[in-house]
């Protein structure tokens, strides 16, 4: 493709990314948490198989593909069923309010884009220059973690940090070799399954999910 | 390897085997005279020797091999560092095949045989004889090896004939303070492992006060025999290496067949003159308690390690 | 490919096709198969190892098989010594474990993790880049420790021994790692080949040396990092506890030999005065707690730790005499060591497996209940004697030989120029000498004690004799013992070729075939001849006795019982009261607990009932320096529960603010 539709539908895809990742802290409906999810992992494989095209690496068509049936397929629903299982719809009030979540999105955005100048100006590229997105996705996951009060949202939060730190690697390289991308993805399909069952545990066990119910746990 | 070394080797093995009861009848008539008794007479050992091989074999039930193949190991074990060691000769044809460290194990494999027959016959006697000499025989081994290394850094090496020829071309270095302490080391190590007074009572007969008789109590007959000859053997042995490592003069070198009956009359001298000089001190002494021998052995060690330091400072 | 590369691929393939075998074949051919396709795995291993000592090169280079680093495998014959060791240890335990591991230990994960440890043992000294020789000490601990815990639901104690073993092994591969990372960052690349041309400062050899040593003296089982050793080893099955103490504690000598001498070079003499301090003091505390221990197996353990003691003692001579410039001491120093190493790997195993048959056939592994195992387990006990002959280092035996070897180059090293080297030889020759004494008398307690006269308990009545399988392992190890104590000198080339990867420069240690005869220095001593000698006068005396004794058949009669008549079992002399008086002698260092109990009778207080006497000897390094260290990290952990207020979302608010602020200092110094 010439290098300016190259370019274009790269920033595109990057731009859909990052915004999945905003308004999941918007959004409040699980349900919605989810399918933005799934849209999010739509445009990581769209980002893959453009820098595949480009490059003019097959296999990373191919890794596009998995990338593609596992964070925008099978994840979102693991984590559909999930939530219909448990039978809430609603995250409550997060530990931080929805306005000063959006404000700390920036500045996160801001805080990335400083952190990886270096790296891009090892190598400056339309590539490398999207790595702050991805730097930024990461940090707005861990933020998810850290002031979610359902456990799903937390699921959401982990699934946000790896979704970011492959974009970044596809972008900074020229891929990760299969065996690692397979051992990778193998991972987050297990640390969300084992989450899941976590998850109809604290259900069970609690009635609810709420993670600040677990304070009465400690002795 | 030439026909003089051959003979000599032969020579000393028939001396040592024969001349060791000799010895020990020497030693036990030496302090009978001088505790004011007749004595038995110096070839009374052989006359007890020619006894008990008449005797009828007796083997105590329950116990097993070890405790039947001890003797002959315990022999075996004596008679090898005789034909090695530079007693008559320095050109034993196996005298490349055994250093001064080889025989001292040689003579360790002939204890631990004996411990084993002890700790075989399943008798409290035997396992505390076995479990007393172990103790001795672990604490003397540091004195052991530092004398050795003491011998042999004057010479580069612990080849016994290299360190005997040495001291042959070099005679003042036996007045050397490395080797006075040396021999001073050695002499406790001699009366530690042969099992002689501070350390041992060969004559007691209270068996809570043995540790090598401990270990033979059920020992009769013909196997009773080769314990004390070979005992006797190593005792001569040892004695043999204080004499010749330190004053080997008369001792065959060369080629000549002659010089062999010298030889053979000079180390029953010299070893009857050690031995009956034991035997006097033996007679002011009393026997240690037990567990002050160890204190006796870390004098031994220090006395060698003094040695090792002075022959390398001094040096 | 050549010769070498066919070997290693042998050996890879023939560990898959051992783990599919666990994995795969029904229980009840389960230890057969696997057994037999470890032996061969072990046998592959013995002639890689051989190929290579005898000069042979080959390497092997596969890029995917690790991200970024790739493994690289190339042997030498320093290498090559250490894999034939282990894969002739391989080869006698993993027969035995066909018998062995019959009942109760042919679970799947017990019997895969056996060939996944031996390959990783096997491979290991091939290694030729930081990143495989990590992987493959990573698989080697791991799959040890699943064999360590193989026992765990029978005995409590098994989970205790694991948890020590698996702390201290990878507190040691973190110092390693460390090491190894450190030299490869200075280096500019992880090959052995560039670690091996980098030039590095004083200040970072000396720190890469350190902290490589702290690991390898560990795994080796030096004092004072020996304490997962006397632990794990009586808990293991017998045939791991043998692979454990024969083959996999080598690997620690192997890689301060490696580092120390082949990647940096050498270094000052203080490294080398280190080195052989430790292996000074793991010899002397190793045997004198093998001294005064009554469980068997923990006197096999704390046996190593002496041995490798000694190892390491002539490896730091070697070290110390190659940074004075001589070269033909430090190659003869050298060349003990590693004979020790090959001759303590074949005397081990089979004390190991025989007492993994003791345990097998009586339940227990108390010396003080067991005795008169001569009888009823006659062949045990006659390979028992031929390792204990071994291990006390007295001729004929095999270690004998190379203590003779290690002596005489240390004895040498005198009239010598630096103080350092005058005033540690002494003391050097005066541990090993001690060492040796105690030795003695710890084997003989082992053999006398366990295995003649009566049995003291109704356990070691009703023993059998092991089956076959065991038995042949057993005989292998035997006649590896035999063959090094009568013919060492076949040796003698490839020990060369080894030493010469380490100290370049010198040549054979001793020349001729009958009789080692030590090359530049006027030394000699033949075992086959010793022991020639010893039948030949044994067979005279017994000819002598025929002609001259009393031809009278041999009666049999009542032992000497003071004439009181009765004597039981309970009269013997135990394992505790034979080491009592050494207890004794050193009670300062071993601080020994005893309890003494006694009841009187109710009618007066002058007559006594019952008497209740129970020793313990502690590991006493483990008392004063573990035991403070495990209680400051508990008190450290306790004040750490504070920040543990039990909201999920404080935790994951401290990871993030945590990444946050690091984040802002980068953004802010870059």
């Amino acid at each position: 493709m010439s290098d300016t539709a190259y370019v274009q539908l790269l920033d595109l895809a990057a731009g859909v990314f990052l915004l999945a990742a905003v308004l999941m802290l918007w959004r409040r409906e699980l349900a919605s948490i989810i399918r933005l999810f799934a849209a999010q992992g739509a445009a990581l494989a769209a980002l893959v198989a453009i820098l595949g095209v480009h490059q003019q690496h097959p296999e990373l068509l191919g890794v596009a593909a998995g990338v593609l049936a596992l964070r925008a397929g099978l994840l979102p629903y693991l984590m559909r069923r999930a939530l219909a299982a448990s039978g809430e719809a609603r995250e409550t009030q997060p530990l931080v309010n929805v306005a000063a979540s959006l404000l700390t999105a920036a500045t996160l955005t801001l805080l990335a884009y400083a952190v990886s100048r270096p790296l891009v100006a090892l190598a400056p590229s339309p590539a490398t220059q999207a790595i702050p997105v991805g730097i930024t996705v990461v940090l707005i996951g861990l933020f998810v973690l850290a002031t979610r009060r359902r456990a799903l949202s937390q699921v959401v939060g982990l699934l946000l940090v790896d979704n970011g730190i492959t974009a970044v690697a596809f972008l900074a390289t020229a891929g990760v070799p299969l065996t690692v991308e397979l051992g990778v993805s193998l991972d987050v399909l297990l640390a969300v399954l084992v989450l899941l069952v976590l998850t109809a545990r604290m259900r069970i066990a609690f009635g609810a999910t709420d993670l600040d119910e677990l304070r009465e746990l400690h002795d | 390897m030439n026909s003089t070394g051959a003979a000599g080797a032969v020579l000393q093995l028939v001396l040592v085997a024969g001349g060791a009861p000799l010895l020990a009848g020497l030693m036990r008539q030496v302090r009978a005279r001088m505790e004011g008794r007749a004595g038995a007479g110096v070839t009374q050992p052989w006359r007890d020797l020619r006894k008990l091989l008449r005797k009828e074999p007796i083997t105590p039930r329950g116990s097993g091999p070890a405790f039947r193949a001890a003797p002959t190991v315990l022999m075996a074990t004596a008679l090898v560092p005789a034909a090695v060691a530079p007693f008559v000769t320095t050109a034993s044809p196996l005298d490349g095949a055994a250093d001064l460290i080889a025989v001292v194990a040689l003579l360790a494999l002939g204890t631990v045989t004996l411990a084993l027959a002890a700790l075989d016959t399943g008798t409290a006697f035997g396992g505390m004889g076995a479990s007393r000499e172990m103790t001795v025989l672990a604490l003397v081994e540091p004195t052991i090896l530092l004398a050795v290394f003491a011998l042999s850094v004057r010479v580069g090496s612990t080849n016994l004939a290299a360190i005997v020829t040495a001291t042959l071309h070099d005679p003042l270095r036996v007045v050397s303070p490395a080797s006075l302490l040396a021999a001073v080391a050695l002499a406790v190590v001699t009366i530690a492992e042969t099992g002689r007074l501070p350390v041992d009572n060969p004559s007691t007969h209270l068996e809570l006060t043995m540790i090598h008789e401990a270990m033979v109590l059920e020992y009769s007959g013909p196997d009773l025999a080769l314990i004390e000859w070979a005992s006797a053997m190593r005792l001569t042995v040892l004695l043999g290496l204080l004499a010749n490592l330190f004053a080997p003069w008369g001792i065959a070198t060369g080629a000549s067949l002659t010089a062999l009956p010298l030889a053979v009359g000079v180390f029953a001298g010299k070893v009857a003159l050690l031995g009956a000089g034991l035997a006097a001190a033996e007679v002011f002494m009393a026997k240690l308690r037990l567990f002050r021998v160890p204190e006796l052995l870390a004098g031994s060690f220090l006395l060698a390690l003094l040695a090792v330091a002075t022959s390398f400072f001094l040096a | 490919m050549s010769a070498v590369e066919w070997g290693l691929a042998a050996i890879a393939g023939l560990a898959v096709v051992a783990v599919l075998a666990a994995l795969a074949a029904p229980q009840r051919v389960r230890p057969t198969t696997v057994g037999s396709c470890t032996a061969a795995l072990g046998g592959a291993g013995i002639a890689v190892g051989v190929l290579a000592a005898a000069g042979r090169r080959g390497a092997v280079w596969l890029p995917e098989l690790l991200p970024l680093f790739g493994v690289r495998l190339e042997f030498d014959p320093l290498g090559g010594v250490f894999t034939a060791v282990a894969g002739a240890v391989a080869v006698a335990a993993a027969l035995y474990s066909i018998g062995y591991t019959r009942h109760g230990l042919d679970s799947r994960t017990v019997q895969a993790a056996l060939p996944l440890f031996v390959a990783a043992m096997l491979l290991l000294p091939a290694a030729a880049s930081v990143a495989t020789f990590l992987l493959l000490w990573e698989a080697m601990a791991a799959a040890s420790l699943l064999l360590v815990l193989a026992e765990h639901r029978r005995r409590t104690a098994v989970a205790e021994a694991g948890g020590w073993y698996a702390v201290m092994t990878h507190a040691g591969m973190v110092t390693i790692l460390l090491g190894l990372l450190l030299f490869a960052a200075h280096a500019g690349g992880e090959t052995f080949a560039q670690l091996r041309a980098a030039d590095l400062s004083p200040a970072m050899r000396s720190t890469v040396f350190l902290l490589t040593l702290v690991g390898f003296a560990s795994k080796a089982g030096a004092v004072p990092l020996h304490v997962w050793l006397p632990k794990a080893h009586p808990e293991a099955p017998s045939h791991a506890s043998a692979l454990m103490s024969a083959a996999m504690v080598n690997l620690g000598v192997y890689g301060i030999v490696r580092v120390g001498f082949d990647l940096l070079g050498g270094g000052p003499a203080w490294w080398w005065l280190l080195v052989l301090g430790l292996g000074a003091a793991s010899a002397l505390y190793g045997i004198l707690q093998a001294a005064v221990t009554t469980d068997l197996k923990r006197l096999l353990g704390y046996s190593t730790t002496e041995n490798l003691g000694l190892v390491l003692l002539g490896v730091g001579a070697a070290g110390l005499f190659a940074t004075a410039g001589n070269r033909a001491l430090a190659g003869l120093a050298l060349a003990a060591a590693l004979l020790h190493v090959i001759n303590h790997a074949a005397f081990k195993t089979l004390l190991f497996l025989a007492a993994g048959s003791v345990l097998h056939a009586t339940g227990t592994r108390d010396l003080d209940g067991l005795g008169g195992l001569r009888a009823r387990m006659p062949a045990t006990t006659g390979l028992f004697a031929v390792g204990a002959l071994a291990a006390a280092a007295l001729p004929p035996g095999n270690g004998f030989v190379s203590e003779w070897l290690l002596l005489q180059a240390l004895i040498h090293s005198l009239p010598a120029t630096a103080v350092a080297t005058a005033v540690t030889m002494p003391l050097a020759v005066a541990v090993i000498a001690l060492t040796a004494g105690l030795a003695v008398a710890t084997f003989v307690k082992a053999l006398g004690v366990g295995f003649f006269a009566k049995p003291r308990t109704p356990a070691a009545e009703s023993a059998t004799e092991c089956g076959p399988a065991m038995l042949a392992g057993m005989g292998l190890a035997a006649a590896a013992c035999v063959g090094l104590a009568l013919a060492p000198t076949l040796l003698v080339p490839a020990l060369a070729r080894a030493v010469q990867v380490a100290v370049p420069g010198t040549e054979a240690a001793t020349t001729g075939r009958l009789t080692l005869e030590l090359s530049g220095i006027t030394g000699s001593m033949s075992p086959l001849l010793i022991a020639a000698a010893l039948v030949v006068a044994a067979v005279g005396i017994l000819a002598a006795l025929r002609v001259f004794g009393a031809r009278r058949a041999r009666r049999a009669a009542r032992l000497w019982d003071c004439g009181g008549g009765g004597l039981t079992a309970r009269t013997e002399y135990t394992a505790t009261s034979f080491g009592e008086p050494l207890q004794r002698v050193f009670d300062d260092v071993l601080r020994p607990e005893q309890d003494i109990d006694v009841t009187h009778v109710r009618e007066s207080r002058y007559l006594v009932d019952t008497i209740h006497y129970r020793r313990r000897v502690p590991d006493r390094i483990e008392h004063r320096l573990y035991a403070p260290l495990l209680a400051a990290v508990r008190a450290w952990g306790e004040a750490g529960r504070r920040l543990a207020n039990g909201s999920v979302h404080r935790y994951l608010g401290y990871g993030f603010y945590g990444v946050i602020t690091l984040l802002v200092a980068l953004a802010v110094t870059r």
